[in-house]
């Protein structure tokens, strides 16, 4: 079994499902709980899909483009050699998605 | 969820985590504004006391976590986590936080360690 997933493999598969499930919509109060459910559990069913040998945690935040400053930050205490996470940023017109995938291996 | 006996270390508890990471929280931003120059070192000096807290516990996990600071200024914004692992060792908590002018969201995610 394949034991790596690199980096780019992960941002592909989260890329797809962010585009899948909120791509061409504009900000909607009433349907953003729907979105980001719907954005993480894509993207944790893609990468399951996978069959590597990892847990995963996957996050999702998304903000109506209205001016205000957004900061996130991760730290992670794991094995380095075999660890490791992958943020996605995504745009529209109307909102920002911030994706975050953190694989440990098994 | 069912009640852990106080002896056993190899499980997550969430109000622990939950406490520590609230005080992490006070201690860093409690009582500032929104400062954009220092927002940066806000989230990065929160994410890693909250971790250093958590290991020092001593307990056999590995961490992640993750800290938001917005702006209040009347956009809209939402967070989801998704977690595949194994339900029965690994759990995670969040932490909402606001002031007049900052919202503060941290998570907390556990995964178990097998020796």
């Amino acid at each position: 079994m394949d034991e790596y997933q690199t980096e780019d493999e992960t941002a592909f598969v989260v890329e797809e499902s962010v585009e899948a499930a909120i791509g061409g919509n504009a900000y909607q109060h009433s349907r953003v709980n729907q979105w980001t459910t719907s954005v993480v559990e894509q993207c944790l069913s893609q990468l399951s899909k996978l069959g590597k040998p990892f847990k995963y945690i996957v996050t999702c935040i998304i903000m109506q483009k209205n001016g205000a400053g957004l900061q996130t930050a991760s730290a992670c205490f794991w094995d380095n050699t075999t660890d490791g996470s992958c943020a996605v940023r995504w745009e529209n017109k109307s909102m920002y998605c911030i994706v975050n995938v953190f694989g440990l291996s098994i | 969820m069912e009640e852990y006996s106080s002896g056993d270390e190899a499980v997550f508890s969430a109000d622990d985590a939950t406490i520590s990471v609230k005080e992490c929280i006070e201690g860093v931003i409690g009582g500032t504004d929104y400062n954009q120059s220092k927002v940066n070192q806000w989230t990065a000096t929160i994410v890693e006391h909250s971790l250093t807290h958590l290991v020092k516990q001593g307990r056999p996990f590995k961490y992640i976590v993750n800290c938001t600071i917005m702006q209040k200024s009347g956009a809209g914004l939402h967070t989801a986590n998704s977690c595949y692992w194994d339900t029965a060792t690994d759990g995670s908590c969040t932490v909402r936080w606001e002031n007049r002018t900052i919202y503060c969201v941290v998570s907390v995610f556990a995964v178990a360690v097998t020796l």
